[in-house]
């Protein structure tokens, strides 16, 4: 270290530190060759103090801390018609960020070369330029003495600067501002001179600064006499360094690098970026605030009241977010404000007080919810919106230019265009097209409508290599480009300033999910913004983990996944493909995956209530994303149990997506599977049976997927019961079967068939029927047969009460065909479809091949079916495939009508089968099929209430009368049945009260009990003389319970929908009760009127949309009367697409006045949920209790409230 | 060591348990009271700095007034802009209510701001939900009552009518315990600053200095919501839990030695089981454990207090049925006592903590998360 550090080790006692201090301060402060103001950049404070100064010093030039290459842009910083914040930027030409300098009023170095240009005084920008910089500005970090840590430790932790600087100086001296500025700069100093030394690079800047100081004259000989000081505006840590005799300096190895090719620019500049928080560099915690303080400062006014003008715009805006805050509030913490700001021995308080004020008196002690509401009315008034403009005449500069050169180079059109043009993109191999991919997606992300994205179609898993964009260059893409402009001056910087303000945005209309968010950074990743992703996974791996849900948290992987293997254009991970500056390496920041899949395995059990088949598919996505060697932590018991727990207690479709989850990750042999299976075939005798086998199938198999194809190993106890079982058994299970396959698309459907003839131990799968499950000689069956015929007409004459409906013998034309050999020539009573057709039926193909029985049953499930989905369904079935193009209309196919349709289904599978298959019909767009059914004969069922209502939408006039007939007679028969459980439950609130009051209605049971003492009997009767009559009381209004019941109607909730709208009814009918039903989406219909006709309801509501829970509940707030006998009930998934914290907030305030919440994953009979596990967490944990109840527990939890 | 020991000389060794504050500090609070002359709120015996400096201490320096010099110790472990915004809340016009987890210390904390504002930190109301309105108003002496009519004497004031009546500091603990109704007694006394009392038709003002110190733990089940009335008469503090393992796992096992100690018998529980139980609390209650791996939260309140009540069963067991297993075996049976209390499926939180921290730790060789890991079963 050189001499001038000598202060080293002198560890002299507190009287000599105090006289160094002092020493160092005259020096500082005395110095007049050259004059110096050291300065935070932003800083209200030096800001006011800085012209009365300057005024009294009369410099002969100002000298400012900004690079030297950048003084031609003084003259437009500084102009009087310009507006701060302004910033300079400065780029390399490759487009590698040098530096970033905001401005704003509050600024000194803005107020300096205000006050030098209104006077005519020469302005000089001495730092190093910034073509020749070294290196990225750095933190000042390192180790040091820790002089700036045990400040910041003695004062409690915050900004040292504005504790030690800024705040006691409010209302001083301006030279006492001046020299309290100088010395903290210089204990920084001190403290990073003694530590590690000071920074190369600053020394450089520093060597600089004095090079160009000395060229301005600033350091005289002794005897010259100058004309003047020079005024040098400058950091304060630097000041020690530019005293005539440096301390604390050491000249560096070298001044500057190499210089590069400089573009800067000169940009409005906005608050909302100047803020620290922002994200963007060199700014400053709540600008607005600082701008008001300096205000006022410069004014001279009372600080004080800027204190408590800033907190009732605090309550104000608490306010328009619809919470509770007034002028008392707002008073209390001015009040707090003040007494903090004088038990600190400050002249006024400050931004800490404020910000300390507003929390203790206004969030009430919730950290979230109102807590967080606060603070977004802090920062809406603390931050600010204020922007920047330049002054007319400024060179244009920025991004216009930027784009105009950079789409030359890259040979994309940007001059207008009369109509768009197609370019086909390779970006992975051609680096030129790299180049242009990310370029287009930046202007995407900065909402320049240029280019459009076509997504090429990929097969399977497999990424697109090629891009394919449309590009059309209009007069409002230049406007977009300038507006974009605000944000940056390379597309670089605008794109991740963009998104950024996206964000922000977002965030203050409270709509910044976390799968906004993660939208956000999908955008961020194409757009080559490396610092932003970083960010945003971060906090999407941290923060907002508890609130993702599980479909998000899969796709957080696999953005993690993509990123970590460069499959990204934006964000190459192989330098090869990097483009310094413009497209950078990126080197994927450290995410723990096992954190973001252990949220997920938290969420699983939300799926418990699912009918998607996506999410049952999501959950093979997680666990097949989960088995890699190092997740081996992350606890098998935690995911071995929640999926034990799906497939006890999931919908059918879910537990059996569970089932074969258990087989993949090993929870359970694939024997068991197997043997499970074969279960659920024989469970299913019932309607209500083969609904569940349909259902677990569907699930069982989406989830099994390409897997089955392979090895259909867990089939084995289906394939042997559709073996084994007679037709009779076979026939009804039909549908159900084939539906369970459809999960299948069609062309994987066909591969298992084939597979499954291999199995039955035939080479071609498309041999016609032959039933190869004859391992036996034909002679010996054919004896077996003859055995069973004659034992069966020995049966046939014993006689039977009921004689077993056979529906093989309804098939028309029975004959068997001439080509079939023994087996097929079997009774046809029993096994008349063979083992192939039977499949060929189950998996819909090779209807052609069939024989003539089963192919009338086949027809019928085509109708129905068609031709599946996915992969081959569109394409020709291929040589033996069932039907041709056009679907059920095909060869041999197609019912002319529904009732001739409707025929064939009841003869095959039963009569009470046509309702179910109706219903899917329905389900599938066909709801001629369901509107053929008798209203009165139908069996009610929540399901088909839901396949019934789902027609609404586009039916004509006489259709809907019919539809309405059957909606009628199912909601009055299950309201009918629900009623008579969920009746009990409420007794307590049917029971009249008794009362001595004489009403009129005698309550007999209490009189009697009350009177026993005075009961005669005469010759045998009995005579009760009642001295004491009760009565029953009236009901009495005021004393009525409110039960409102909110129910979400976006997509997923129909049976929900449908069981609390038959709720509704039933606690309509109650005479205490005062119902009220709101349905929301994204939209609010109160639907009260109608709440005793569930038909009503059933009908008004259109299902679908987003949801936004805080809004209806907002709107409840509003309509509650007597919160104490409130009930609010809401009936909700809890897939909030808007802000968490407003829902809190909302739930928070609900609950606070009183009434009584609770709100519910699921209504149904089931009580299994699908929901948000996260979200309904926070819900509960802000007081309204989640839970997944049948409509009976609900009543009871209702009339356990009420009594 | 002998257990029994004479009934005489443990009389002389702690005359009172737990003394208060005010007069286990009385020299510090002797000294402050001269060494800062500034101005005083009315009826404070301290300035507000010499209160701030008396809770969170003088650093180690010795401060020096009237010929004594003393340091003051450091009695509330915390941010010092904490306690100096409770400080000036009780200087201002509205009641102070500290929020926070149960065992973060809040009672304490009130206790040193009433013994150093007003010098008595025993005017006290303890919210229950048996508490009534007499409780924070005032009660009569029936017998006077009948015997002389309603007179003065007759009225019985409540702790919080005797802070009014003197300008002093009263306290409320537990407040979100009382009944709604009940906490709504104090919305008059708070913002009125009197007391009426319609039996005598006087009205009884508050004296200057005058306020409320309440405590409430907002995520405790049970508890009764307080009204947004009552909310907005007081500035709200968030106390932190501790943040320290060390000082948390000294503070359970003082804890929990007093209560096995009140059985007659020393705590038997090994310090590093002791430590693994009050581990295994924080990372539940933090939803992330000290190696930073994360942790799914469980809805029940795993207070300091509940491991207390842990660790003190764990004592008793080890003193009553002695000789038997090592008490580590009995704890993940309290453990998921405690986890499941409100939330049935808490049971699979607890199950993947078991796998993923308990299972980590338990192959680097420490000896109780060994046995916690091989005492899996009991969860399932």
């Amino acid at each position: 270290m050189a001499g001038s550090d000598g202060t080293a080790g002198g560890a002299g006692g507190a009287a000599e530190a105090a006289r160094e201090i002092a020493a160092a301060g005259d020096a500082l402060a005395g110095s007049r060759t050259p004059w110096l103001f050291g300065v935070r950049h932003h800083s209200p404070v030096c800001a006011a103090a800085l012209p009365p100064l300057l005024e009294r010093l009369a410099p002969a030039a100002v000298a400012v801390e900004l690079p030297e290459d950048l003084e031609r842009w003084i003259p437009w910083l500084g102009h009087p018609a310009a507006e701060a914040p302004l910033a300079v930027a400065g780029v390399s030409a490759r487009g590698e960020e040098l530096g970033f300098y905001p401005f704003a009023d509050f600024s000194p170095e803005l107020v300096a070369i205000r006050w030098a240009l209104a006077r005519g005084v020469p302005v000089h920008a001495i730092d190093l330029p910034m073509a020749r910089s070294t290196g990225r500005r750095r933190g000042r970090g390192g180790r040091a003495l820790g002089i700036a840590h045990r400040i910041e430790r003695q004062l409690g932790g915050g900004d040292s600067w504005e504790r030690l600087v800024e705040a006691p100086a409010i209302g001083g001296e301006p030279e006492r501002v001046r020299r309290a500025a100088l010395l903290y700069g210089w204990a920084l100093r001190l403290d990073a001179a003694r530590g590690d030394g000071v920074d190369d690079e600053d020394r450089a800047r520093e060597a600089y600064m004095r090079g160009r100081l000395a060229r301005l004259g600033a350091y005289p000989a002794r005897d010259a006499a100058g004309a003047g000081p020079i005024a040098a505006i400058v950091g304060a840590f630097h000041a020690p360094a530019l005293l005539a005799e440096p301390a604390l300096w050491s000249p560096p190895a070298r001044v500057g690098g190499p210089p590069v090719e400089l573009v800067s620019s000169l940009i409005p500049y906005a608050f909302e970026l100047l803020d620290e928080r922002s994200g963007y560099p060199a700014g400053i915690r709540d600008p607005a605030w600082q701008q008001r303080l300096w205000e006022t400062l410069a004014r001279g006014g009372d600080l004080g009241g800027l204190t408590a003008a800033c907190l009732v715009e605090i309550t104000r805006e608490i306010r328009s977010r619809g919470l509770p805050a007034s002028v008392p509030d707002a008073h209390a913490a001015a009040a707090l404000a003040g007494s903090l700001a004088s038990l600190r021995r400050l002249a006024a308080p400050g931004r800490r007080e404020l910000v300390e004020a507003a929390q203790s008196a206004l969030a009430h002690g919730e950290l979230l919810g109102r807590g967080r509401i606060v603070a977004r009315a802090m920062e809406q008034v603390l931050v600010g919106r204020r922007r920047g403009e330049l002054a007319p005449g400024t060179p244009r500069s920025g991004l216009g230019p930027h784009v105009a050169a950079l789409f030359d180079e890259l040979r994309l059109p940007h001059a207008e265009m009369e109509e768009p043009v197609e370019v086909r993109l390779d970006p992975l191999r051609s680096p030129l097209d790299r180049r242009r991919h990310v370029a287009l997606c930046r202007m995407r992300a900065c909402g320049i409508s240029y280019g459009m994205q076509f997504q090429a179609a990929a097969a399977g898993d497999v990424e697109a290599l090629t891009t394919v964009w449309r590009l059309w260059f209009t007069p409002a893409v230049e406007a977009m480009i300038e507006r974009a402009g605000l944000r940056g001056v390379t597309l670089r910087q605008a794109a991740a300033g963009s998104l950024r303000a996206e964000a922000a945005r977002l965030a203050a209309e409270d709509r910044l999910g976390a799968l906004a968010l993660l939208g956000l950074t999908e955008a961020g990743a194409e757009a080559g913004a490396g610092d932003l992703v970083r960010e945003w996974l971060a906090e999407l791996t941290g923060p907002r983990l508890a609130e993702s849900t599980l479909i998000g948290l899969i796709a957080l992987i696999a953005l993690i996944d993509r990123i970590a293997a460069g499959h990204i254009v934006g964000l190459p991970a192989d330098p090869a493909a990097a483009l310094p500056g413009e497209i950078d390496v990126f080197e994927p920041p450290p995410i723990d995956r096992a954190l973001v899949l252990g949220a997920a395995v938290a969420s699983i059990l939300g799926l418990a209530g699912s009918e998607s088949v996506d999410d049952a598919r999501s959950l093979a996505e997680l666990v097949r994303v989960l088995e890699r060697p190092e997740h081996a932590g992350l606890g098998e018991g935690r995911l071995w149990w929640s999926i034990d727990q799906l497939a006890q207690a999931g919908t059918p479709l879910i537990s059996g997506a569970a089932a074969v989850v258990q087989v993949l990750i090993g929870a359970r042999p694939a024997e068991a599977l197997s043997a499970a299976i074969g279960a659920w075939f024989d469970g299913a005798t019932s309607l209500p049976g083969r609904r569940v086998l349909a259902r677990r199938l569907h699930g069982a198999i989406a989830v099994a997927g390409p897997l089955l194809e392979a090895a259909p190993v867990f089939l084995g106890g289906l394939c042997e019961r559709v073996e084994r079982v007679a037709d009779a058994d076979f026939l009804p299970r039909a549908p159900a079967l084939r539906e369970g396959f459809e999960a299948l698309s069609t062309a994987s459907r066909r591969r298992l068939l084939r597979v499954l003839g291999d199995r039955l131990g035939e080479g071609d799968a498309r041999g016609l029927g032959l039933d190869v499950s004859l391992a036996v000689a034909p002679a010996v069956l054919l004896a077996a047969a003859e055995a069973d015929r004659a034992g069966r007409a020995a049966i046939e004459r014993i006689p039977r009460p009921i004689a077993a409906p056979l529906p093989a013998a309804a098939i028309p034309a029975a004959a068997p065909a001439a080509a079939a050999p023994a087996a097929a020539a079997a009774p046809a009573t029993t096994h008349a479809i063979s083992v192939r057709d039977r499949w060929r039926l189950i998996l819909g193909h090779e209807r052609e091949a069939m024989q003539p029985q089963a192919r009338v049953a086949a027809r019928a499930l085509d109708e129905l079916y068609g031709h599946g989905h996915g992969e081959g369904s569109r394409a020709s079935l291929g040589p033996g495939g069932a039907g041709g193009p056009g679907g059920p209309g095909g060869p041999g196919a197609g019912y002319p009508t529904v009732r001739e349709w409707r025929k064939d289904v009841e003869a095959l599978f039963g009569k009470e089968l046509y309702e179910e298959v109706a219903a899917k019909a329905a389900g599938q767009g066909r709801g001629a099929a369901l509107l053929a059914l008798p209203p009165d004969a139908l069996t009610p069922s929540v399901e088909l209430l839901e396949q019934v209502l789902s027609l609404r939408g586009g039916l004509g006039e006489a259709q809907l009368g019919r539809l309405r007939k059957i909606v009628r007679r199912i909601v009055d028969e299950l309201v009918r049945e629900l009623a008579i459980r969920v009746r009990p439950a409420l007794h307590g609130a049917l029971g009249a009260r008794a009362t001595r009051r004489p009403t009129g209605a005698l309550h007999l049971p209490r009189t009697i009990a009350a009177n026993l003492a005075r009961v005669r009997v005469e010759r045998g009767a009995v005579r009760l003389l009642p001295e004491r009559l009760i009565w029953r009381a009236r009901s009495r209004r005021h004393l009525d319970w409110h039960v409102v019941l909110v129910v979400d109607v976006s997509a997923s909730m129909e049976a929900s929908v449908i069981h609390s709208a038959m709720m509704a009814a039933i606690l309509s009918a109650v005479p205490w009760l005062d119902v009220r039903f709101v349905a929301f989406s994204t939209e609010i219909i109160d639907l009260s009127e109608h709440a005793g006709d569930p038909l009503a309801l059933l009908l008004e509501i259109s299902v679908g949309g987003g949801t936004h829970i805080a809004q209806a509940l907002r709107y409840v707030r509003d309509l509650v009367q007597v919160p104490r006998r409130t009930i609010a009930i809401v009936v909700s998934d809890f897939e909030e697409g808007h802000s968490i914290d407003s829902l809190v907030g909302e739930v928070r305030s609900l609950v606070e006045s009183g009434v009584t919440c609770l709100g519910l994953a699921a209504l149904d009979e089931r009580a299994a949920p699908r929901y948000a596990v996260p979200i309904a967490e926070q819900v509960a944990a802000a007081g309204m209790p989640v839970a997944a109840l049948t409509p009976v527990d609900l009543a009871r939890w209702i009339g356990e409230r009420i009594r | 060591m002998s257990r029994k020991k004479p009934e005489a000389e443990v009389a002389a060794a702690e005359v009172v348990q737990a003394p208060p504050p005010e007069q286990v500090y009385a020299d510090e609070l002797a000294l402050l009271a001269r060494w800062d002359d500034g101005p005083r709120p009315p009826s404070w015996k301290l300035t507000p700095r010499a209160v701030v400096t008396f809770i969170v201490g003088s650093g180690g320096e010795r401060l020096r007034a009237g010929g004594a010099a003393r340091v003051i110790s450091e009695k509330f472990v915390g941010e010092r802009g904490l306690v100096e915004r409770c400080v000036v809340t009780l200087a201002g016009e509205r009641g102070l209510l500290l929020v926070g987890e149960p065992g973060t210390a809040k009672t304490m904390l009130s206790e040193l701001l009433g013994a150093a504002i007003s010098g008595d930190s025993s005017l006290v109301v303890q919210g229950t939900a048996g508490t009534s309105e007499e409780h924070l108003r005032y009660g009569w002496n029936y017998s006077l009552l009948i015997a002389k009519g309603p007179h003065t004497e007759a009225l019985v004031p409540s702790p919080i009518l005797a802070a009014m009546r003197r300008g002093a500091i009263a306290r409320v603990e537990e407040i979100t315990r009382c009944l709604p109704e009940v906490q709504d007694a104090l919305v008059s006394i708070l913002s009125d600053r009197r007391l009426a009392v319609p039996e005598l038709g006087a009205l009884e003002p508050a004296r200057r200095g005058f306020n409320v110190i309440a405590t409430a733990n907002l995520r405790d089940k049970g508890v009764s919501e307080m009204s947004a009335a009552l909310k907005r008469r007081f500035n709200f503090e968030t106390v932190p839990p501790i943040a320290d393992l060390a000082r948390e796992t000294e503070l359970v096992r003082r804890r929990a030695a007093q209560i096995v100690a009140e059985a007659g018998a020393p705590l038997a529980v090994d310090e590093a089981v002791l430590e693994a139980l009050v581990t295994v609390f924080r990372d539940l209650r933090l939803g992330r454990t000290a190696e930073g791996w994360p942790v799914e939260r469980p809805s029940s309140v795993m207070s300091t207090a509940e491991a207390v009540a842990v660790a003190s069963s764990l004592g008793l067991a080890a003193t009553y049925f002695p000789g038997g297993r090592d008490v580590a075996h009995l704890l993940p049976e309290y453990l998921l006592g405690v986890v499941m209390k409100d939330e049935p499926r808490d049971r699979g939180k607890l199950l993947a903590y078991w796998d993923a921290s308990v299972k980590r730790r338990a192959e680097g060789d420490e000896p109780p998360w060994q046995v916690l890991h091989e005492l899996r079963r009991v969860l399932e």
